[in-house]
């Protein structure tokens, strides 16, 4: 396995980009496969061998519109990696993306954040796509 | 308030292999997602049907907008319309209704009628000389449309007005196409099937429902019919729906009772009361029956809080749907329904029983 895990957006699928030599760490986009645990081996044995030799610091970038049940068990398998190599000579972060009026992710990052001792941080961004548009009530 | 249960939908569409049904303003998001769900779903055997349903889905669509009155573009917004695809036997049904003004009416019939009484040649004719002459009328073409459907079915054009009120009446057209490779032997489903199953979606606010099987791709179109249709909705509610539709159908699709190698299911949203209601509905193993029900027995007997515990719980330990207990997607649906999940299960043999849910909110 390469330092670097890049696969592209899918309709059910994000976008993941995992680079050790950049240091980006980001998961991105839509959530939703049925086959969770198929998709997200790859990128938990990534992060296994990772943290045999890992930067000083990792950021670890979550930005997800749409998570299915099964993908937050994955999702969760990933944060616990993190908080399986929480020591004094790396610091470990993870950030939660949601966006402003979208309440059911601000939840679902609440939810992860409750269940690690990780850094974890919710940060809200303002909507920029057409949702801006709809009647809100 | 439904009166009609999920299995009384099954039922009613009980020997489709395929259906979508919609109920709303019209938009060509609709069209995209029922001709990807039919592209993508219907059988090996009718591969060859897949460009001409398509055409014809397409002209029956064109056909609402030529001759409705209406100019919703949002499934709450106008709900006269309705439209269906569906499959039965060798023969695939494309049927729309909308409301038209019934001094429009007599014009419509007469080339309705006229495309029914034609043969082969002289339809050609007929198309040859509204194209050359240009005779077009006010609302787009002389029956261009009906001419096109006819020629590519090699059938009639069955239709009827139903009158609303003085002004108005409920046109309804079916176009069949049948396979010309495989016969059935059946005689085709009346039009009076189809307006029965539009008087029961009207009667009950169902505003969209599928039939077919969920182990073949119906999650995607589904969910890009409500993230483009439902855009004057909250974005609150509009994950809710999207989230139920993600976790029950993808479930659908991994436990539903296989029936000749296929995972039937029915599956439909509706609005009533101000709630969106979502209702499924497929086959399970016998031998699943009693842990299932303990499962939504569990979940439904918890509050608000105790859910959001067994979440994190789950969560943590990283428990699949699989094991014994309650799933995390079943734990979330309780969690995000207003009332209770509904549920019911209904014996049909010795091997499975019919499993219907719904949820509201």
């Amino acid at each position: 396995m390469s330092d670097l895990y890049i696969i592209e957006k899918t309709e059910y699928t994000p976008e993941i980009i995992l680079d050790k030599e950049e240091g980006v760490y980001t998961i991105k986009g839509r959530v939703i496969t049925e086959n969770a645990q198929e998709f997200f081996e790859p990128v938990i044995n990534w992060f296994l061998k990772y943290f045999k030799k890992p930067n000083r610091e990792t950021k670890l970038i979550l930005d997800i519109d749409y998570i299915n049940s099964s993908c937050s068990i994955e999702i969760m398998k990933i944060i616990n990696i993190f908080e399986n190599n929480l020591n004094k000579n790396n610091v470990l972060k993870i950030i939660w993306f949601y966006k402003s009026d979208d309440e059911k992710s601000k939840e679902q990052g609440a939810e992860f954040k409750l269940s690690t001792s990780v850094n974890f941080e919710l940060i809200k961004v303002e909507s920029t796509n057409n949702l801006e548009e709809f009647n809100f009530d | 308030m439904t009166t009609k249960t999920i299995y009384d939908f099954y039922k009613l569409l009980e020997n489709d292999n395929i259906s979508f049904s919609y109920r709303g303003g019209f938009t060509n998001n609709v069209l995209t997602t029922a001709t990807q769900l039919f592209k993508e779903n219907i059988g090996e055997e009718h591969s060859k049907l897949k460009n001409k349903l398509s055409f014809l889905m397409i002209e029956s669509f064109q056909n609402i907008s030529r001759y409705s009155e209406q100019e919703g573009n949002d499934i709450l917004e106008d709900t006269s319309e309705f439209f269906m695809t569906r499959n039965v036997g060798d023969t695939f049904y494309i049927i729309s209704a909308n409301l038209i003004d019934n001094d429009k009416i007599p014009t419509v019939k007469e080339k309705l009628e006229r495309v029914n009484t034609l043969d082969k040649s002289e339809l050609n004719k007929l198309y040859r000389e509204v194209l050359t002459n240009k005779q077009i009328s006010e609302k787009g073409g002389a029956g261009l449309g009906f001419i096109e459907m006819v020629r590519k079915t090699k059938g009639k054009l069955p239709f009827d007005f139903v009158k609303v009120d003085e002004k108005q009446s409920m046109f309804f057209m079916q176009i069949e196409l049948k396979n010309p490779k495989v016969d059935d032997g059946l005689e085709p489903l009346p039009l009076s099937d189809a307006k029965f199953v539009q008087e029961i979606v009207a009667d009950e606010n169902i505003l969209m429902m599928h039939k077919g099987d969920f182990s073949k791709e119906a999650v995607g179109p589904m969910l890009r019919m409500v993230e483009e249709n439902m855009q004057n909705v909250s974005l609150k509610v509009h994950k809710k729906i999207f989230h139920f539709l993600v976790e029950i159908l993808q479930n659908i699709s991994k436990h539903a009772y296989p029936i000749n190698e296929k995972r039937e299911g029915i599956f439909q949203i509706g609005f009533d009361d101000n709630k969106f209601h979502i209702g499924t509905g497929n086959f399970i193993a016998k031998d699943e029956v009693a842990n299932l029900k303990n499962q939504i027995e569990m979940v439904n007997s918890k509050t608000k809080e105790e859910l959001n515990e067994l979440y994190r719980k789950y969560l943590r330990e990283g428990k699949s749907t699989k094991t014994g207990s309650a799933g995390l997607g079943l734990i979330d649906l309780a969690r995000e329904t207003t009332d209770k999940i509904n549920f019911e299960f209904i014996e049909i043999n010795n091997n499975y029983s019919f499993f219907s849910l719904t949820v509201n909110f």
